[in-house]
């Protein structure tokens, strides 16, 4: 059996309300919240966030593949895939690749890890779609995106939801868009697209596959389509005779907005949230044609549930006004603030213990600690460190609120984190209020751009409250 | 080394933002004075240790900076650099080498222009990735709040400390900072680093301070000034990277501890019978750790002695009558000789107003990192 393994996903703490955004350009304001990246945040942090949701406590080496889909990866040139498999403890021998173009890549890089495993190319893998796309000020768009992740994991053992059909359309259309040349996201002709475009082929894709699964569309128990508004899900699933309103999977737009590439895949995981063992799932999105996936849920769903999106979502941290939005998604630029470059050299040789975030243990006194050292801080011991791999989860020590460290955002607490299993580290914190970091705070680990120091994308490791 | 060492002349200049001199003017300032104070000329000076942590533009990261403001050539210069404990670390260094017997007369002299950088605090050296985002205030604040956290301390008696070092810097016609400050000021001062807020925190400072040793037994040869002897040195490295010490409790600097118990064993004598001391307040809540590392009271006790004013002018323990690095300033190199300075002038009994009645041992302390590196100095008749 080929198929879903697990679900994760991970969405940015902060909400913008959509009122401040009409507040701001006199407009119509849009009901509920968009989730905004902050400016730690990006298509790549979200993605190792994304990815530790879905592997949980599971043995992350296990993986032999890894995909990540992005139209708003951090980088024009140099893969992402890599860094988050890095980050996320992937063995080196994996396979990874980006996909992007179109959102349309979250689905096709799912469909492309399916066909590895049903090929037997790949044995265990990870889909991980997340996007942070930027809309124009006072476009339609702005209120509209939201940014997330979700990561898919694929294999054969334990599968809570097997692959039944898949099917594609592919023709030109230019509907949304954004040339090397443009920063912002472009929009056509709304309207005509949804329709002509989206709504086209989606039903076209999704017809086609469940003609291949010989499943009559009354039978579909969850309709899952990527859809940049409700009314062009709603109208798609009208054409190929669903009924939208017992069949269609709700969508994030009132609690996060259109995510891109990971939306589909987040869709799916709301339907995995209470679909019976049996229950079919259809996931469709558009990009320039369309993909759809037909799922059938298995009877090991019930035990291996995704954590709820409402969990998720819950726990909000508003922006307080969109200038500070602006601020959060660079668009009004922060001084810049200095760092000093990592040079290729010592990123290669702090690789593990920067990224991988690994320490290291005494085998004389059991002290683990970290940053990895040849001499025991605890009983002075030479050379006895066994590499040890430290845990993304702790608890604060001591902790300060700095008003003026030389950061973009302040102030910032920083935090001095005892690590479950042992190590101490000292990061700063991130997505949190001031007084929710203190002694005996719970805290996650998360990884974060830290800073632009050398022109590049300097990323480390940040904690949250947990 | 015991009483082996004398201090024969001292100087210092004026603290503050001291835009109208440039760093080798501040260096003639401060050395020009010690040779007065001592009687002595430059000729006399066998070698000099120079404590800077950023040596003037032009003198680059050496002990030239000091031979060429003071065209002191053609003898060994050595340029000492240990966080903030740079001033008084050099000190040591001079005293060691005329206790070694290989000079008779040195000069000590600690200099800093951190205010012809620009910016705010500090540069920051460091990894690129690790501990990022970390500053001054901010990594003291890691220990004051581990600290209040364990022992119940509020930021009123953090704020009594700062109360206290203005009332006597405002006595102090060199210090940086000349004006007394209410307790509600401090309390209600922008925050810099929690629980630090402005006036927790010293300022950034341009400074020099000199001292002139020689051998003990030459001093009444070589100067009329009634020398002062070194009782005792100590200096103890502790980890620089204290937030990744798993064993480390953040309730005070174990540096500190060690470096005062060198100092008292050479010297003889126990903590209680330090008549007063400048200690390292480069923040309100160090000044209170560091009186307890240092053995004036037990663990935890410290804040209660700032509360009862035992650590003011006229109480049992006098501490920082200066001002310390929260009122007179603190240009990092310079702190420490500066420090030395006020020692040597409260035990000649020549302090004026700020005076401590019978000073008979006074001593100095540096600590930089935070913890990292600790240095006592104990002086006396």
């Amino acid at each position: 059996m080929v198929g879903v393994t697990r679900v994760g996903t991970y969405f940015p703490r902060r909400r913008l309300d959509r009122a401040l955004i009409a507040q701001a350009w006199g407009a119509r304001a849009g009901v509920g919240v968009r989730t905004v990246a902050g400016l730690g945040e990006d298509a790549l942090t979200l993605a190792v966030d994304a990815v530790a949701d879905c592997v949980g406590d599971g043995d992350p080496q296990a993986f032999d593949a890894l995909y990540f889909a992005s139209t708003s990866s951090p980088y024009g040139e140099k893969q992402v895939a890599s860094l988050v498999a890095t980050a996320a403890d992937l063995p080196r021998t994996a396979a990874v690749a980006d996909f992007g173009g179109s959102v349309r890549a979250g689905l096709a890089a799912l469909r492309a890890a399916l066909d590895g495993v049903r090929a037997g190319t790949i044995a265990s893998g990870l889909v991980v779609a997340a996007d942070t796309r930027l809309a124009e000020p006072a476009s339609e768009l702005e209120a509209l995106l939201g940014d997330g992740a979700a990561a898919v994991a694929v294999g054969r053992d334990g599968v809570v939801a097997e692959v039944v059909a898949t099917a594609s359309v592919s023709e030109e259309f230019t509907h949304v868009f954004r040339t090397d040349a443009q920063r912002y996201l472009q929009l056509a002709e709304p309207r005509f697209g949804a329709t002509y475009g989206y709504g086209r082929d989606v039903a076209d894709a999704v017809g086609a596959a469940l003609r291949k699964a010989e499943l009559p569309p009354a039978k579909v128990a969850k309709l899952a389509l990527a859809a940049p508004d409700a009314r062009a899900a709603a109208e798609v699933a009208k054409r190929i005779g669903c009924e939208p309103g017992r069949q269609l999977v709700p969508s994030l737009l009132a609690e996060a907005g259109f995510l891109g590439s990971p939306d589909p895949l987040v869709l799916l995981a709301r339907a995995l949230e209470d679909a019976a063992p049996g229950d079919f799932l259809v996931v469709g999105a558009w990009g320039e044609g369309a993909d759809a996936l037909v799922l059938r849920a298995t009877d090991a769903l019930p035990a291996r549930r995704p954590r709820p999106l409402a969990d998720r979502l819950a726990r909000p941290l508003p922006v307080p006004s969109y200038e500070r939005y602006l601020r959060a998604r660079g668009v009004l630029p922060a001084e810049s603030v200095g760092g000093e470059a990592v040079t290729s050299v010592l990123e290669w040789k702090e690789l593990r213990q920067d990224v991988r975030l690994y320490g290291s243990r005494c085998d004389a006194c059991g002290l683990v600690q970290y940053p990895q050292a040849r001499v025991c801080i605890g009983c002075q011991a030479r050379d006895r460190m066994t590499e040890r791999k430290l845990a993304r989860r702790g608890t604060v020590f001591t902790f300060t609120v700095d008003h003026l460290a030389p950061v973009p955002e302040l102030p910032m607490p920083m935090a001095v984190i005892d690590l479950e299993g042992g190590g101490r580290v000292y990061l700063q914190c991130t997505d949190a209020t001031l007084d929710e970091v203190k002694v005996g705070t719970p805290v996650t680990l998360t990884f974060r751009r830290l800073h632009e120091g050398g022109g590049n994308r300097n990323y480390f490791w940040k904690a949250r409250p947990a | 080394m015991k009483d082996k060492v004398a201090v024969i002349g001292v100087g210092c200049t004026k603290f503050g933002d001291r835009f109208d001199r440039g760093y080798e003017d501040l260096i003639c300032d401060a050395a020009f004075e010690a040779y007065a104070d001592a009687g002595i000329e430059p000729e006399a000076i066998q070698a000099a240790y120079l404590g800077t942590y950023m040596p003037g533009a032009g003198g680059g990261k050496s002990a030239v900076s000091l031979a060429d403001a003071l065209r002191l050539y053609d003898r060994p210069i050595t340029r000492v650099e240990n966080y903030c404990a740079t001033g008084t670390d050099a000190f040591r260094n001079g005293c060691m080498a005329i206790a070694a017997g290989l000079y008779d007369v040195v000069l000590v002299l600690g200099a800093e222009k951190l205010k012809d950088r620009g910016g705010r605090g500090l540069p920051r050296f460091g990894h690129p990735l690790l501990a990022k985002g970390n500053s001054a205030p901010g990594l003291f604040a890691l220990a004051a709040n581990r600290y209040m956290h364990t022992f119940g301390l509020g930021r009123e008696t953090l704020a009594r400390v700062a109360v206290k070092n203005h009332r006597n810097g405002a006595k102090n016609e060199r210090a940086h900072l000349r004006m007394e400050v209410t307790e509600e000021q401090v309390l209600k001062a922008p925050m810099i680093a929690w629980p630090f807020g402005l006036f927790d925190c010293c300022p950034t400072t341009d400074g020099a301070a000199a001292a002139i040793l020689c051998r003990a037994d030459l001093a009444p040869a070589l100067s009329k000034r009634s020398a002062v002897r070194v009782k005792g040195v100590g200096l103890a490295v502790h980890t620089g990277r204290p937030y990744f010490d798993p064993t480390f409790d953040y309730l005070g600097f174990r540096s500190t501890q060690a470096a005062a118990r060198q100092a008292y064993a050479m010297a003889g004598i126990t903590p209680r019978d330090v008549d007063f001391a400048e200690v390292h307040d480069c923040f309100t809540w160090t000044e209170i750790s560091n009186i307890e590392d240092l053995g004036f009271c037990a663990k935890g006790h410290g804040g209660g002695l700032v509360d009862e004013g035992r650590t003011a002018i006229g109480g049992d323990i006098p501490i920082n009558p200066s001002g310390g690095l929260k009122s007179f300033g603190h240009p990092i190199g310079a702190s420490g000789v500066r420090m030395i300075t006020e020692v040597v002038t409260q035990l000649r009994g020549e302090s004026g107003a700020r005076q401590i009645h019978d000073a008979r041992i006074g001593l100095a302390h540096n600590v930089g990192g935070p913890g990292a590196v600790a240095c006592v100095v104990v002086l006396g008749h």
